[in-house]
């Protein structure tokens, strides 16, 4: 077996023996990976958290955005080139830590690093900001005054390891907003975070110690504690228990931007089960599924499909279903552990033994599963790892409500539906707690800019600070030219 | 009389003989499990078409570990049985601990299997020779809970192995921790070994209640205790270490006579060890019982070594379905597997959502 070892993290300041490191073993296709994370101490953590907001004052804050979408954009290209070693590397290890297809990562980091460009960082920034100056100084407001944007004094990041490559999308945000930065790293994908910050240093040299990312055990004791006590705010990805847990441990001073489970589903209407359209479409359902394995927040679960079409819901389903194995023979589904295993399994049992009409379709033992229900379902997870409900029902409208008892659960909807319905389904879904609509097979692929959860990935991050039009005006009797 | 009940009666007369038996060939054991799985095929419906969904026929099923394995949620979503409801069956239902999931629920048409089968291991695993002991048991009476397997078992431990001054020391009022203190002591002074059955969080109630006292026993050589079930969020959680090295220092009871009992309500057979001085200890089954360790998915055996999903086969089923998928991870070892937890699914890495979190949030 080849054995391989890297070491994780980005710790600007300290040695490497002035740390301890702990080793995560990943095995995998013949090759094991023992990736050496750090492990502060809490007087380390305060240290490298006023090394890091110094750095920041100098650095980061005197860069315009402008200046900082051009760094951004030549990492990215840097991460696009498939010759770059830092390329190389993520599509040589991020297979390892995380398990999933090799070509699986491969095109998945592409189609995200690939909105990450300059002209897509422009867009995200517009997205939030009707002047993006507001970032780099004091402007006009409409109603008078001035008024500028600050990021945080300290962002802390607590990253999940479900999509490799995922904590890309919060430190880009903070670097926007000029935050100095501190990341947690997830032991399920402990790398991408510390090989970002390490080539921003390398593109940009100035910019090497206004980042650092950390690693500790679980929830973390003394150690976190210090990094959180420094932080204003803290963007964290997980579990809800997980999450809560860490709300519980802020100072109610701290804001705290959570981002936890979300159930995803699709809706498929009438107008697109012909037979023409329905078997492109079953390909696109099964992409949204197969992409990391259902991992991500926006993965769905349940596509509802509407009856009365010549295309029966049950007939796509079985589309969907030959998908899903032909892109398993392209895309293997990652090895599962018992556990993993034994959750599909009870899943499976789940829809065999209930007591409605409930089938499974294929053979138990597939790297995939479909299961075919002819009456309206409540939403709620499969067993994830390309296991997906497809419920027949009579009419898209009567979706709404069933999705809406699971309004703290909801974020992406795929909605297949010509503009009038689709329009009309927007609003009732958005009504119902539904914060993103896409295209069937754009599901799993979010846009640049995207409202994460509904909420300003960037206005969320900034406080405003208001020069008031009486102070202005307070101010022009003190002007050297005042009269 | 009925078709399946006239077959179930020979049946049991045969089965009853195999449990008698001092053990069995694995022809013998392929045999009996082959009628069973034949007898529940025509008469068990839904196990019928569980079959028939996975290919398996009294055609192509040869040995014992060909029957399909009825997950154990099965029993909450179905009525399993072979004879036709009637008004002297036994019902055993499981805890059913998250409240909302319906409980499972395992026939039993008379119990003269579910007795022997019980009765000949106990004898063996348990009392280990000696005919009869007194015993205090920690678990609510067959009155108080007329659906449980164990209030069954440790009555008919009681019954059938226990002296005339064994009792009950977990009332509908609570715990009698006087009257056990007074049994405990009892045999202190008189040398007379004891015996302590319960479920393992009644066990850790007692602890907490003597440790409150500040008192502690050394009974006598000879004495033993049984602990089964788990926690079930009915107690604080203790690891196995903790839990052994207690009973051993409050009771004054070797580890190697604290003995583990395995059972569930979907069986008719329990599993025991031969005390836990090491952990995890070496559970094993008597020969009318037979396990395999599969892959969770393909229900194939999983290679020598490695962990996996609990399939039992139990001949004392001769009712609901023989075969069994547990929830439960183990490891081969000798003479034995080696219980390692329940799988209790994993959770999931980021913000997807599993089912088991899901249900947890739902039900909170």
């Amino acid at each position: 077996m080849r054995i391989e070892r890297v070491t994780a993290g980005y710790l600007p300041g300290l040695q490497v023996d002035e740390v301890q490191w702990h080793v995560l073993p990943f095995q995998r296709n013949g090759m094991r990976l023992e990736v050496s994370v750090p492990m502060l101490t809490g007087p380390q953590m305060h240290a490298l958290a006023d090394r890091v907001r110094e750095a920041a004052n100098r650095h980061l804050r005197t860069m315009t955005v402008a200046d900082i979408i051009d760094v951004i954009d030549r990492a990215i290209a840097r991460l696009l080139d498939r010759n770059d070693p830092f390329r190389q590397q993520a599509e040589a290890l991020l297979p390892v830590v995380s398990g999933y297809d090799a070509d699986m990562v491969r095109l998945g980091l592409t189609g995200y690093f690939k909105t990450f460009r300059a002209a897509q960082l422009r867009r995200f920034v517009a997205e939030d900001f009707a002047n993006p100056a507001v970032l780099d100084g004091f402007q006009p407001a409409p109603k008078g005054g001035a008024v500028r944007a600050y990021g945080p004094d300290l962002l802390v990041h607590s990253w999940a390891g479900n999509v490799p490559a995922l904590s890309l999308w919060s430190l880009v945000c903070g670097l926007l907003v000029k935050a100095p930065a501190i990341g947690k790293l997830a032991s399920a994908e402990p790398l991408f975070a510390g090989w970002f910050a390490r080539l921003l240093a390398e593109i940009h040299p100035p910019l090497a110690d206004c980042l650092a990312v950390v690693w500790w055990s679980g929830a973390g004791g003394e150690e976190a504690d210090a990094l959180y006590a420094k932080a204003d705010t803290v963007l964290a990805y997980g579990g809800n228990h997980t999450l809560d847990a860490l709300r519980k441990r802020l100072p109610v001073t701290t804001r705290f931007l959570p981002h936890g489970h979300k159930l995803g589903f699709g809706l498929i209407g009438a107008a697109a089960l012909d037979t023409l359209k329905a078997p492109a479409l079953a390909r696109l359902a099964a992409w949204d599924v197969m992409r990391y394995d259902q991992q991500g927040c926006y993965s769905p679960h349940v596509f509802y499909v509407e009856r009365g079409a010549p295309v029966s819901p049950r007939a796509f389903a079985d589309y969907l279903a030959a998908e899903l194995a032909n892109l398993q023979r392209r895309f293997a589904r990652r090895d599962l552990d018992l556990e993993e295993s034994a959750a599909v399994a009870k899943w499976q049992q789940s829809v065999e033994w209930s007591a409605g009409d409930d089938l499974l379709i294929g053979p138990a033992d597939a790297p995939w599963s479909v299961a075919y229900s002819d009456s309206l379902q409540s939403l709620s997870p499969t067993a994830l790892y390309r296991t997906i409900y497809v419920v027949g029902v009579d009419s898209l409208d009567d979706v709404v409500p069933v999705v809406a008892a699971q309004r703290e659960y909801l974020q992406t909807a795929g909605i297949a539906a010509g503009p009038e319905n689709l329009y009309r389904l927007a609003e009732l879904l958005g009504a119902a707690g539904v914060t993103r609509i896409a295209a069937i097979g754009s599901m799993s692929m979010p846009e640049a800019g995207w409202h994460h959860d509904g909420r300003f990935n960037l206005v969320d991050l900034v406080r405003m600070t208001e020069i008031e039009q009486s102070a202005e005006w307070a101010a022009q009797p003190f002007a050297d030219y005042a009269d | 009389m009925d078709k399946a009940t006239a077959q179930a009666d020979l049946l049991v007369a045969d089965l009853l003989a195999f449990i008698a038996a001092d053990g069995c060939t694995d022809d013998q054991f392929n045999q009996l499990a082959l009628r069973l799985f034949a007898h529940q095929y025509e008469f068990n419906a839904p196990f019928r078409s569980f079959c028939q969904r996975r290919g398996a026929t009294l055609r192509n099923v040869k040995t014992w570990s060909d029957i399909p394995a009825v997950p154990i949620d099965a029993f909450k979503a179905m009525e399993l049985r072979s004879e036709p409801a009637s008004p002297n069956e036994r019902v055993f239902m499981t805890s059913g601990t998250t409240g909302r999931a319906a409980r499972g629920r395992h026939f039993h048409p008379q119990l003269d299997v579910y007795d022997l089968s019980m009765t000949r291991n106990f004898a063996k695993r348990f009392m280990q020779g000696v005919e009869r002991m007194p015993m205090g048991i920690l678990f609510p009476d067959e009155v108080a809970m007329p659906n449980s397997s164990l209030a069954h078992y440790l009555a008919l431990a009681k019954s059938e192995f226990g002296t005339e001054d064994s009792r009950y020391y977990l009332t509908p009022e609570g715990l009698d921790v006087p009257g056990l203190c007074a049994a405990l002591e009892e045999s202190q002074r008189s040398g007379k070994p004891y015996a302590l059955l319960g479920a393992s969080f009644s066990l850790v109630h007692v602890m907490d209640a003597l440790r409150e006292q500040g008192c502690s026993f050394q009974l006598p050589a000879g004495s033993r205790i049984l602990d089964t079930g788990g926690y079930k969020g009915q107690s604080r959680e203790l690891p196995l270490e903790e839990f052994y090295a207690d009973l051993a220092r409050l009771f004054g009871v070797p580890r190697t006579h604290c003995i583990n009992m395995y059972g569930m309500t979907e069986l008719s057979t329990q599993f025991y060890d031969d005390g836990n001085a090491t952990l995890p200890s070496v559970k094993s089954g008597p020969h009318w019982i037979r396990s395999r360790l599969v892959e969770p998915i393909t229900g194939r055996d999983v290679p020598p070594g490695e962990r996996g999903i609990l399939v039992h086969c139990d001949l004392g089923n001769y009712n609901a379905v023989s075969t069994i998928l547990t929830e439960d991870v183990a490891l081969w070892a000798d003479g034995g597997f080696l219980l390692l937890g329940r799988a209790e699914g994993a959770a999931a890495k980021g913000c997807s959502l599993a089912v088991e979190e899901f249900v947890k949030a739902t039900a909170a």
